[in-house]
């Protein structure tokens, strides 16, 4: 043994790599993408007493570059509905809807997912680099309590 | 050739553990910062006692030597 670190995940990235990492994280969780942003807000116009709320990804930045507005991901399964986001900060934000929801419950879907994608992304990230470092996938799993895990060894001189 | 093993366990909600085998002292030290860098911010840190072991690189030959009775005599 040599060194164990524990870290705190930051996100940090242009808003395609968020996507993908978005639309990940909903596969895993059963989330259905919508076609597009506009059409989500229509539908949603039409439901009234729709509850909201929003989250904040922790530590996370979406680079402005390459960002056009109104790009959104939004996400749907059963009668919840998930939007992710950039917000006015710069921060990647998930707002989560649904009719007939307590807040507690949105709260809770947000919250689900955007420890999800986060998990993504960095898997994502993570994986990238070790490829760009010549390391090479020994084993890899997912573990009981839903983390991943990923072993990787390199030869050097 | 030294073999540099990295077991990363990504966790539910993001956190990273990280645990570098076979690389001591500064090798060991480049890939936490490396892996940091990718990753976040560093929430905790244990060095093993790997890490404290000098990095040089030791050879070992291994020479049987074999002896007749003759040359023993």
């Amino acid at each position: 043994m040599s060194t164990v670190l524990i870290l705190a995940p930051i996100v940090i990235s242009s808003w395609p790599a968020i996507a993908v990492a978005a639309t990940a994280a909903a596969s895993a969780l059963g989330f259905t993408v919508q076609k597009t942003a506009q059409e989500a807000r229509r539908e949603n116009k039409e439901e009234q007493e729709t509850r909201t709320v929003e989250i904040e990804l922790a530590n996370s930045e979406v680079l402005a570059q390459g960002l056009a507005t109104d790009q959104q991901v939004v996400l749907t399964k059963g009668g919840v509905q998930l939007t992710v986001e950039r917000d006015a900060r710069g921060q990647c934000k998930v707002c989560a809807s649904g009719k007939g929801l307590s807040k507690a419950q949105l709260t809770q879907a947000a919250e689900q997912f955007t420890q999800k994608l986060t998990q993504c992304f960095i898997y994502d990230k993570v994986m990238r680099e070790l490829k760009g470092k010549s390391f090479q996938v020994v084993n890899e799993e997912i573990m009981q309590d839903d983390s991943i895990r990923i072993h990787v060894r390199r030869w050097v001189d | 050739m030294a073999q540099h093993d990295v077991e990363i366990t990504i966790s539910r909600n993001g956190d990273v553990k990280v645990h570098v085998k076979g690389a001591k002292g500064k090798a060991c030290m480049e890939y936490a910062k490396w892996l940091t860098r990718v990753i976040g911010r560093v929430k905790d840190q244990q060095m093993t006692s790997e890490f404290y072991e000098p990095e040089t690189r030791t050879r070992i030959d291994l020479h049987q030597d074999l002896r007749t009775e003759d040359d023993s005599a």
